[in-house]
């Protein structure tokens, strides 16, 4: 009988709940969001999670929400950062809304940030490896610009930079090559991580390139690659300066 | 012979709360039945303008919203409304997508027309004029009683449909082509019919008439 009257409340309570009208969510349909931050000089726009999150077709993507105090430090990270973009090449790009959390996955595999080119979004997770969370901002940020213009990253034409025997592996998380540490060698690749697949292997170059964590060097692969994001990045934008 | 017998004084004080009681009922239902009792209904004739080409008269159930254009903003916007507004093109239309205290959209003059309203394709309607470019580099402040153009999840594909936001949207800006803003009448769309389980309405309200002031 109570359980009857239970339902009834609950039911009743549904009904006459109005429709959730989140402005965030008919945006980037994103859930449990609330804005961080509007006024950028750049026009980004900040948004930060104030509860978990799942979302895709199968829920498989999750992040949690996180305090206060790693909000204001990393905006200040991320912001600074991304503040180098100007607003028009951030249009080109289409990227314009930063979603910060914590403990960011995709079916269960931890990953430091997720593009979405045609939500325009960028989300990042707050606690993914902070000896490297400045790199990996502009690493997640070239995905965006990759997925953008995928025939001008042409992965055929990348390809062909490396030894004739290298190969990459068939995806970036079916290879135990994780590692973000920059080679003293280089040898081709900056990074371990840059070997999984090709566009992994040109974010860690332009992530470099960005950062100017980088040195000179005679490594002839490795300055054809440069040389390859650079051409490109200009051909988006004749401004673009690295 | 028939003997009056007097009513005592409690039965005159009964009579008197069930009189009372009814004339509350019935005010009471004359309210409820009357959403527009306490709509001021704005006299377009009666207002300076300081741009009358620019103004646009939206006739509802409750009265008139009166809509200042801002060509200058959106010079493809608002031509594109002006010439569906002088081809009465928006007339009969309904308020498909409704959120109460936040937004009205209308415009899908394709599903959205009173004699033959489809409920199964309202709010994908076409005009058969084309989608337009967005015009969503210039600064605005989608703040309340704001007019934007609707467009799919993709820019560029403003056509006919638009919205007017019944409250501040800042997130709007760099999104959605601002097209003018409602200077009188706001409560008027504060009053649209709209669904607490849904934004898309079941039997919705409908613009009357939309006609350039001048």
């Amino acid at each position: 009988m109570h359980m009857r009257i239970f339902k009834l409340v609950l039911i009743s309570f549904f009904l006459i709940t109005s429709a959730n009208s989140n402005s965030i969510y008919n945006l980037i349909k994103i859930p449990n969001l609330e804005i961080y931050e509007l006024k950028t000089p750049n026009k980004l726009r900040y948004f930060y999670a104030a509860k978990p999150f799942r979302l895709g077709v199968q829920k498989n993507i999750v992040c949690n929400n996180s305090d206060q105090k790693t909000y204001d430090k990393k905006y200040q990270i991320i912001s600074n950062n991304l503040n180098r973009y100007s607003k028009e090449f951030l249009k080109k790009i289409n990227l314009k809304y930063i979603v910060m959390c914590e403990n960011l996955s995709i079916s269960g595999i931890n990953t430091a940030g997720i593009p979405d080119h045609v939500m325009k979004t960028l989300i990042i997770d707050l606690k993914f490896n902070e000896k490297y969370f400045e790199r990996v901002i502009h690493h997640e940020l070239f995905h965006i610009i990759n997925d953008g213009f995928k025939k001008l990253f042409n992965e055929d034409e990348w390809k062909k930079f490396n030894e004739p025997n290298f190969k990459y592996a068939e995806c970036s998380t079916c290879s135990k090559k994780l590692g973000l540490d920059t080679y003293n060698k280089t040898n081709g690749f900056f990074t371990e991580y840059s070997m999984t697949i090709p566009s992994e292997d040109m974010a860690e170059v332009y992530s470099h390139l960005i950062m100017g964590n980088y040195k000179n060097s005679d490594d002839k692969i490795l300055n054809e690659k440069i040389k390859f994001i650079k051409d490109k990045l200009r051909k988006i934008d004749s401004t673009f300066v690295f | 012979m028939i003997k009056k017998v007097k009513a005592s004084l409690h039965e005159k004080l009964i009579l008197i709360f069930l009189i009372l009681l009814g004339v509350f009922a019935l005010s009471f239902a004359v309210i409820i039945k009357n959403k527009c009792l306490f709509v001021k209904n704005f006299d377009p004739q009666k207002i300076n303008y300081s741009k009358p080409e620019n103004i646009v008269v939206l006739n509802a159930e409750c009265g008139n919203v009166i809509i200042e254009l801002y060509p200058e903003i959106s010079p493809n916007g608002v031509e594109r409304f002006k010439k569906l507004i002088n081809s009465e093109s928006y007339d009969n239309v309904a308020f498909h997508r409704v959120i109460k205290d936040k937004l009205v959209q209308t415009g899908d003059i394709q599903f959205g027309k009173k004699n033959k309203i489809d409920y199964g394709k309202i709010g994908t309607g076409k005009s058969e004029l084309g989608t337009i470019k967005s015009e969503i580099d210039a600064e605005f402040n989608f703040d309340k009683g704001s007019v934007g153009l609707a467009r799919s999840l993709k820019y560029n594909t403003e056509d006919s449909q638009f919205f007017i936001i019944l409250d501040d949207e800042p997130l709007f800006e760099g999104e959605y082509t601002p097209i003018g803003k409602v200077i009188y009448g706001i409560q008027v769309l504060e009053k649209i019919k709209y669904s607490h389980r849904s934004e898309y309405v079941l039997r919705p309200d409908f613009v009357n008439t939309v006609r350039m002031f001048k």
